[in-house]
């Protein structure tokens, strides 16, 4: 029964790493596979998000459920949600989500008392689990100079206004809603392979291999000061435009480069919310995926069903 | 108003089997996987793996409707294998391939966090 395998070994390489942002190669392996991940880290890999929202009091300018709304694109660190229920199919609760095992409570209280505006922001939110807290980008110091660090803006408040409220979040998927796609964007290109034909570049001047590099929309090729011959910089910036090619025609010079794109080499960007690292992100969508392989083999009863109906056709058969 | 529920994208209705497969009453050793509450995401890495092997001789996808979560995969094989044994050879496949894609990523985030 056990065939041949016809499985492939991929092979990766990282190029950048950082805590929200990673960039890195993917090689021998197909467009179906690269996309499958892709899809997975945007729409099937879970986070914690707030999803139910309870107002006491509310005397802001917004109104209750546009504040839902907003607590509910609030991005809350989410290491625990791979191991954690989904609350529609949790048993320890009876389906209204309140369970430590599927949902995180969340309190928000605050009041304006002074004549300055008072900015209420994902800081102001008090978790049950401090593993599930609302993601702090003031660590990263690039992001320094933006918002003072105090989180992301709920809503501003004048003297006298009040926002009372508690908050259940849950774990959820991007299929579900946006709201909890671990993602900010995942892209992937084909690596692309430049050949110059170098006898044909030669038959340029230096005027026209300067004309014809600057033809490229990106930063691709240059020349270099000392044999002014015509390089190639950065391979990956050259964006499937034609633009060199459709040049290099004009100027009569057909087949000047040829450039093709790598079927089994892929790059790959993937930024993360940071819901979970970006290193993570990959991790658990491969776990995904090969949950839902598994998810769709055959029952037993289907194979059963069919090795009965196998003999019996192969009798009607004449066999 | 009458919009379905989010959920019903995902979520395998009680009473409903994920895979159903139908044999194709015409022809010899062809066959219908009738994938419930599946996208483009499985099906087609399920197809491209299908096509790596010799003993295929079609597999397609088709998902019928946006609006009908489902994925019908057909395979036709040669006489030497049956569209049950390339299905189940290519998710044992793709299994693989990813597993050894998993160890490959981790032993490289290993070495990517020594050198920095």
């Amino acid at each position: 029964m056990e065939g041949a395998s016809y499985a492939r070994m991929p092979r990766v390489k990282i190029r950048e790493l950082k805590d929200d942002y990673m960039k890195f190669e993917l090689r021998d392996t197909d467009a179906s596979v690269a996309n499958a991940l892709r899809r997975v880290m945007i729409s099937e890999v879970p986070t914690i998000a707030i999803d139910l929202v309870e107002i006491e009091v509310n005397s802001s300018v917004l109104n209750d459920e546009f504040i839902a709304h907003r607590l509910g694109l609030i991005p809350l660190t989410s290491e625990r949600a791979m191991a954690m229920r989904f609350s529609r199919d949790c048993d320890a609760c009876d389906g209204d989500g309140q369970c430590e095992y599927c949902s995180v409570e969340f309190h928000l209280r605050v009041k304006c008392i002074t004549d300055q505006t008072l900015d209420v922001t994902s800081k102001d939110l008090y978790s049950s689990d401090h593993t599930v807290v609302p993601v702090d980008f003031s660590a990263d110091p690039s992001s320094l100079e933006s918002s003072d660090g105090r989180g992301i803006i709920i809503v501003k408040l004048r003297r006298g206004q009040e926002l009372r409220l508690r908050a259940i979040a849950r774990k959820g998927i991007g299929k579900d809603h946006a709201k909890w796609s671990p993602a900010a964007t995942v892209t992937f290109m084909y690596e692309p392979d430049i050949h110059i034909n170098e006898d044909l570049m030669e038959s340029l001047t230096l005027e026209e291999k300067r004309e014809w590099v600057d033809s490229s929309p990106t930063r691709v090729f240059d020349i270099d000061p000392v044999t002014q011959q015509v390089m190639v910089v950065d391979p990956e910036a050259y964006s499937y435009d034609d633009e060199v090619i459709k040049k290099a025609e004009a100027m009569g010079k057909p087949g000047l480069v040829e450039i093709t794109a790598k079927q089994d080499s892929f790059i790959f960007t993937v930024e993360s919310t940071g819901a979970v690292k970006a290193s993570q992100l990959l991790l658990n969508a491969i776990e995904i995926l090969k949950q839902k392989l598994d998810a769709v083999r055959l029952s037993e009863d289907t194979v059963e069903a069919d090795d009965q109906f196998g003999e019996l056709g192969a009798h009607m058969r004449g066999g | 108003m009458n919009a379905p529920d989010r959920y019903e994208r995902f979520v395998v209705p009680e009473g409903t089997k994920k895979v159903s497969y139908e044999r194709d009453t015409k022809i010899i050793n062809a066959a219908s996987f009738t994938i419930e509450r599946e996208d483009h995401t499985i099906a087609n890495i399920l197809r491209m793996q299908l096509h790596r092997d010799p003993n295929v001789l079609f597999a397609g996808y088709k998902l019928p409707h946006p609006l009908q979560y489902k994925i019908i995969v057909r395979i036709h094989t040669a006489s030497q294998s049956s569209p049950m044994q390339a299905y189940n050879q290519s998710i044992n496949d793709l299994d693989k391939e990813l597993d050894q894609l998993k160890n490959g990523f981790e032993a490289e985030l290993l070495k990517f966090s020594k050198d920095y």
